[in-house]
């Protein structure tokens, strides 16, 4: 009889989304119609198997340090123009829905661009970063990937990429390309660790980017550390000092740091 | 209050859930951090818009578009015609005890990947429903769609699941074929 206008209600009787008089019909209903009633226990169990069987993906604690390490690195606001200032919520219409494009596109070129310009413009990033290597090189990584300015050279090619960093610095750095061993060179960056600029040599491993600070001074450091959800490993070895960030974990950072000394003292 | 600590107080205690969406809805660990990642820049930019009541759903709103931006990049297809069909396999499961858990586990990947197989609008509409328990209204904020659309897609992403030959598998398998 009423199954027609009930088996629309079933689902949102089962979401909580009715009101008291169509819950009310709907119950009465469900106990005098076995189809409908089965209907119901089937969208039940369902739920209860969606939520007891299907899993809650928790997010690595790594993940809140990164974005608090990013959140720090972005400049306060008001240093930026907004595009809206005061963004309301949508009413459901489809006309005002669209206020939230604007979240969609542009908003993240802008902050790039945004956190970028602060970079070149601003020497202390935080009080933390002035007076600590690691978190310099940490910030520079976190910079430097956001910023989708990762390289200033972009070249798996290491008679490219070695020229290109030694031109523009008082050294000439090593520079291997590990693509073999799954740590292909991306390219070079030029960045200032420690009041000195330093070469940057950035690898790929899998969907991670590392990034290697190469100098010839030492840095004081353990040699591996962990910062703000990313992994930080040093080495010194054959007069160089390699410091490489990467949010791959310790083992693959410490094993790559390994290849990159072994193939720069092989020769 | 400064953006900073807007962001710390309202944003923050819901990373758990933007992971999880983005999780669901990328369907790999790394890329759903990164898409965290870049849907907290742009909440920071816009925080001072944001009541404390809202907050959940509109960092949802966020991580949402900031997932679709990213598949634009990295995988266009998926956007342009998502039919649903088998990807890799996007669950990982920690069983505690091997042998008993076998059939039980299972049981679980099978709808969990069941889940994971759904076409993306079928799946972000149920996600959104069943593990943040939001109602019609805010899915319709979220997703930019009436109501209406919110009900017809969960009730196919329902149907689709129901009918998965995934779960009958397992069902005709722990029941001898009954319902
Ligand atoms: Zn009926």
């Amino acid at each position: 009889m009423k199954c027609d206008q009930t088996q629309p209600l079933i689902a949102p009787y089962v979401d909580g989304e009715l009101d008291t008089l169509r819950r009310r019909f709907v119950e009465k209903h469900l106990k005098n119609c076995a189809p409908c009633a089965e209907q119901h226990a089937d969208l039940v169990a369902l739920r209860q198997r969606i939520r007891t069987e299907v899993p809650y993906f928790a997010a690595a604690p790594a993940l809140a340090e990164r974005v608090r390490a990013i959140v720090a690195a972005t400049p306060p606001a008001g240093s930026s123009g907004r595009p809206h200032k005061r963004e309301r919520w949508p009413r459901l219409s489809v006309g005002v829905s669209r206020h939230w494009q604007w979240l969609a596109s542009g908003a993240v070129g802008g902050c790039a661009a945004t956190v970028l310009a602060f970079v070149a413009g601003t020497a202390v990033l935080d009080w933390q970063a002035s007076q600590n290597v690691v978190a310099q090189a940490v910030t520079r990584h976190v910079q430097a990937t956001l910023g989708h300015r990762l390289v200033d050279v972009a070249s798996s090619d290491q008679h490219t990429v070695k020229p290109w960093l030694s031109a523009r610095l008082d050294y000439s750095p090593p520079v291997h390309d590990l693509a073999a061993e799954g740590f292909p060179l991306l390219g070079g960056r030029l960045d200032t660790l420690g009041g000195r600029k330093v070469a940057t040599l950035v690898y790929g491993y899998r969907k991670h980017t590392i990034d290697v600070f190469v100098q010839p001074d030492s840095f004081d450091m353990p040699s591996s550390h962990e910062l703000r959800g990313f992994n930080v490993a040093h080495r010194r070895a054959a007069g160089w000092d390699w410091l490489a960030v990467s949010d791959a974990s310790p083992d693959v950072l410490n094993g790559f740091v390994s290849q990159l000394v072994s193939a720069a003292t092989a020769k | 209050m400064s953006d900073h600590a807007r962001f710390e107080k309202l944003v923050m205690p819901h990373l758990g859930a933007a992971y999880n969406l983005a999780r669901w809805l990328a369907r790999d660990g790394h890329d759903a951090e990164d898409i965290v990642q870049d849907a907290c820049i742009r909440a920071l930019k816009y925080v001072d818009s944001l009541n404390r009541s809202e907050a959940r759903a509109w960092f949802l709103t966020i991580v949402r578009h900031a997932f679709y931006d990213w598949c634009e990049r990295n995988r266009p297809a998926d956007i342009a015609h998502d039919d649903g069909s088998a990807l890799e396999a996007a669950v990982d499961h920690n069983a505690i005890d091997p042998e008993q858990a076998v059939l039980r586990r299972a049981e679980s990947k099978a709808i969990a990947d069941a889940v994971a197989e759904l076409p993306l609008a079928f799946r972000e509409v149920l996600i959104l429903r069943e593990m943040e328990d939001l109602s019609y209204k805010e899915i319709a904020r979220i997703a930019d769609i009436p109501i209406g659309t919110v009900m017809s897609r969960l009730a196919r992403a329902r149907a689709l699941l129901q009918g998965s030959p995934r779960l009958r598998a397992i069902g005709e398998r722990t029941s001898g074929g009954e319902r």
